[in-house]
């Protein structure tokens, strides 16, 4: 019988009204999303991607589209250096930021989950930046000077690693140093994902290996860690996004200030070729975070699968060596009747 | 039981609290407490007592029905006038205008950013009918000024302005057409400290003196002294601007722009000489620190002290505005024992009459509006014209108005009249020092600023477009202020680049694909520039 075949024989179910209603039910409380994504995702999307082979011009009349092909990315190559230079500093500090707000956030998370006193007074204390960040209040901190810490020497920092990475790297290092505490202010959200998770954690896991003698640090490396991998990813992905269109991200300034400029060479089609590019630089960096944290599965699927392979591979030994001796059996059957005496007695 | 209860009622407690917060927030003073830069106000009528003062009556002026060829309308029209002027005086303006003519509207809104709010009414399709800029080639790349050449040379009132506007089509950008027109004007102006003249010993320099002698009083000016260090000059404008605009006689070449613009090209050896000068100066030592360095600090003992208000400064090459927001404030100088005088801008090659780079923020109509003549009449009242200026004139004398920061209109960024009308002339220099020891320094200044020039992002197509892709871009200034390279090695490299950058942008505003005002001849020669960049 054919796979087609099988696929026509199966039964058809009919929907009952109570499924139809619950159905209807779920589009229309997912309706909100999905209207918000058609319009302020997918249309923009579409739009930045035609605007940005275009040279664009605003009239008070309307809009002039000239087309010029990939003529936005060498205008941003050959004429505006600082882009490209912001897009490589971006890169190095994102790469350097995200893991130090993701041990940050779960060192956090680790102590606010244990048995301390006024433990919801210091959730929320930790939590307040994220309020903080998200406003224009952190724009005048930052101008103030309250992100860096005035008695640490970062020019000695940047110099120290001069001497063994390229400058630029150096440089991102440096300004990750200065700007210290505000990168640790970004690290409200995932300390609350992390709680979350830790909270999830079975108990019956840590008293097990309690029984069994394992210590606090052996538990953290073979049941906390583990079991928190996804939200690592997830927290990495999160902080990505979050340090990419942060308004304290020159970048984002950059393509903003490049929208509404009205000068002839920028304007929409040329802050969409650079809004593009960084697109594509973040989802890179998305990808690589992926491709860390995501794509190897913890240590105890990977021994259960290990386990599994070795005991399908002994069965398949074992039907081997079976059908081994069966052949081997019939073998001799064959050379025994080959070598049969006339008379039939087996004696020559 | 009892827990829940009191933990309930003191989250409904908080809840309640913060609503009524968020309403009383919500709720706006209709005293005039708005945010200036936000949305637009005078269609409504202000209250008079607005800023704690009454006002007085108008200066009644006549509107214009009939001009040139054409009828102003009689329809009921409302127009939209975009601008950077102080919202206190802009909505006693407006209402002014709609005194004159009741059957228009005017609804005003300050400018925070023009690039911005230009290009996203734009695109939203709310452009105003008549708007002010501060950058000219956003509005002539996206084709934002329409053409008022007819009604600007069918209104008589033009003859009579600064004679530079006429003679060097300021607004009209090297074509044969106006598309903007200036608006408002601030002269750049050299300030003298006469106590701090007195104090070293030296005589006041003649007020009309020459560029040589300006830099020999701020190198004599420049005196160790063992309480605080006293410097020739404290700076706002670079030297280099005013040294440029004024470097030659007009025989050799006419200077109508910054960087040695002549109306067809630029030739940067002017500018050279006068950004050497005054680096040279910077490095021995002669230019008082600037506000918020390191050096003030050291200076002063206070990082934020401005050296304006040190007493320790002789000359300083100041914005006009900073006498009325500042000094000219009631009590200021007092305080700080200062008394600025403001002297003419020195000539380099002692002409009497000789040009002064100015901020001038021009003003056009739209090219989407509706109603071109009235948007103009309203333009010209906002700017350039008598009858405003006479109404500007009753409005800055009376001191008791004042904007919603309690400050006097006439101490919010005062511009300068553009007309050489007397009456409005004589009205405007009541408003400075009148006595017979300061007035004569003001009479001889208000006499040499009648031809400006302004700076070059107003008036020359591509200025901005060279400075922030070449000039700013390798940062020329600061090369050459801190001593790391000469201004004449970018002379040639800069005048290049500057004339490519130019007729770029003349070709792109005025050809074809823009205006398209250019004839076949224009075009050609504005191409080969381009070409002989290029290639």
């Amino acid at each position: 019988m054919s796979k087609k075949e099988k696929k026509q024989k199966k039964p058809k179910i009919k929907v009952g009204k109570l499924e139809k209603r619950e159905a209807r039910a779920g589009y229309f409380f997912t309706l909100p999303w999905v209207i918000g994504v058609i319009a302020f995702l997918l249309v923009p999307l579409a739009q930045s991607f035609k605007f940005m082979w275009y040279n664009i011009r605003i009239t008070p009349m309307g809009m002039i589209y000239n087309y010029i092909g990939i003529g936005n990315f060498t205008n941003i190559w050959h004429e505006d250096p600082e882009f490209p230079q912001q897009l490589v500093t971006y890169i190095w500090q994102t790469c350097l930021e995200v893991p130090i707000i993701i041990v940050f956030a779960l060192m956090i998370a680790i102590m606010l989950n244990g048995k301390i006193k006024m433990r919801a007074f210091f959730r929320l204390i930790f939590f307040l930046p994220v309020i903080i960040v998200s406003g224009p209040v952190m724009n005048m901190l930052v101008s103030e000077g309250a992100a860096t810490i005035p008695s640490m020497n970062v020019q000695s920092i940047v110099a120290a690693f001069d001497v063994f990475f390229p400058t630029s790297v150096a440089e991102s290092i440096g300004e990750m140093f200065s700007n210290m505490i505000m990168t640790l202010w970004y690290s409200g959200v995932q300390i609350l994902i992390f709680l979350s998770a830790l909270q999830k954690v079975d108990p019956a896991l840590y008293e097990a290996a309690k029984i069994d003698g394992g210590s606090g640090w052996e538990c953290f490396w073979k049941i906390t860690l583990p079991t928190m991998k996804p939200m690592i990813l997830l927290n990495a992905v999160y902080t990505v996004i979050f340090l990419s269109g942060n308004e304290q991200n020159t970048l984002i300034t950059m393509i903003e200030s490049a929208m509404f400029s009205g000068t002839k060479e920028k304007g929409y089609g040329y802050a969409s070729a650079m809004a593009w590019l960084y697109a594509i630089v973040i989802t890179l960096i998305v990808g690589l975070f992926a491709l860390m944290l995501g794509s190897k599965k913890d240590v105890y699927d990977r021994k259960a699968k290990k386990f599994k392979k070795l005991q399908k591979k002994e069965e398949r030994m074992k039907r081997r060596v079976i059908r081994r001796g069966e052949r081997h059996a019939k073998k001799v059957a064959r050379n025994s009747r080959r070598y049969t005496t006339y008379d039939g007695s087996g004696d020559y | 039981m009892k827990k829940n209860y009191w933990k309930k009622l003191l989250v409904s407690m908080t809840l309640v609290a913060s609503m009524l917060i968020g309403v009383a927030g919500c709720g706006g003073d209709k005293s005039g407490d708005a945010n200036p830069t936000q949305g637009a106000t005078s269609g409504e009528k202000t209250d008079d007592k607005q800023g704690g003062s009454a006002t007085k009556d108008p200066v009644k002026v006549e509107p214009v029905n009939v001009f040139g060829d054409y009828n102003v309308t009689t329809d009921n029209i409302t127009l939209t006038y975009w601008h950077y002027e102080d919202q206190g005086m802009a909505d006693r303006m407006c209402e002014a205008f709609m005194e004159l003519y009741p059957n228009i509207t005017v609804e005003n809104k300050v400018i925070s950013d023009m690039s911005t709010d230009l290009s996203a009414a734009a695109a939203a399709g709310t452009f105003p009918d008549v708007f002010e800029g501060t950058d000219s080639d956003t509005a002539l790349a996206n084709l934002y000024w329409a053409d008022i050449t007819e009604y600007w040379n069918a209104d008589p009132e033009n003859q009579n302005l600064m004679p530079t506007i006429n003679e060097y089509g300021i607004g009209m950008f090297d074509t044969s057409v106006r598309f903007a027109a200036p608006m408002r004007y601030w002269p750049s102006a050299v300030f003298i400290d006469r106590n701090v003249i007195e104090t070293l010993n030296l005589d006041m320099p003649r007020t009309d003196w020459t560029w040589e002698e300006m830099i020999q009083l701020i190198k004599d000016a420049t005196q160790y002294d063992p309480d605080m260090q006293y410097f020739g000059l404290g700076y706002y404008n670079r030297l280099d601007s005013l040294y440029g605009i004024a470097a030659v006689s007009k025989d050799v070449r006419q200077i109508k722009g910054e960087f040695g613009f002549n109306g067809e090209d630029f030739d940067l050896q002017y500018w050279a000489i006068g950004e050497q000068q005054f680096s040279d100066l910077k490095l021995a030592g002669y230019v008082a620190p600037q506000q918020s360095t390191q050096e003030m600090e050291d200076w002063t003992g206070d990082w934020d002290t401005w050296f304006g208000a040190t007493g320790r400064v002789a000359v300083f090459s100041e914005g006009f505005w900073t006498y009325q927001n500042l000094w000219g404030v009631e009590g200021y100088q007092e305080q700080y024992g200062l008394d600025i005088v403001p002297y003419v801008t020195p000539n380099v090659i002692d002409e009497k009459e000789h040009n002064v780079i100015a901020t001038m923020y021009m003003g056009g109509v739209s090219t989407s509006c509706k109603y071109p003549l009235e948007a103009y009449l309203l333009l010209k009242f906002m700017g350039w014209g008598v009858d405003g200026w006479k109404v500007r004139n009753e409005i800055y004398a009376d001191t008791t108005i004042t904007n919603d920061s309690g400050t006097p209109l006439k101490n919010a960024q005062m511009p300068v009249p553009l007309t050489l009308n007397e009456e409005v002339w004589a009205g405007y220099k009541a408003l400075f020092p009148q006595d017979e020891d300061r007035k004569p320094y003001w009479d001889d200044y208000f006499a040499s600023i009648t031809r400006p020039v302004p700076y070059g992002w107003y008036s020359i197509a591509g200025y901005w477009n060279f400075c922030d892709q070449y000039f700013n871009s390798i940062g020329i200034h600061d090369l050459v202020d801190n001593g790391t390279a000469k201004a004449a090695d970018y002379t040639e490299e800069a005048t290049r680049q500057a004339n490519y950058y130019h007729a770029d942008a003349m070709i792109t505003y005025f050809g074809p694909s823009g205006y398209n005002v250019l004839s076949d001849a224009e075009l050609a020669k504005y191409q080969a520039v381009v070409d002989s960049f290029l290639n």
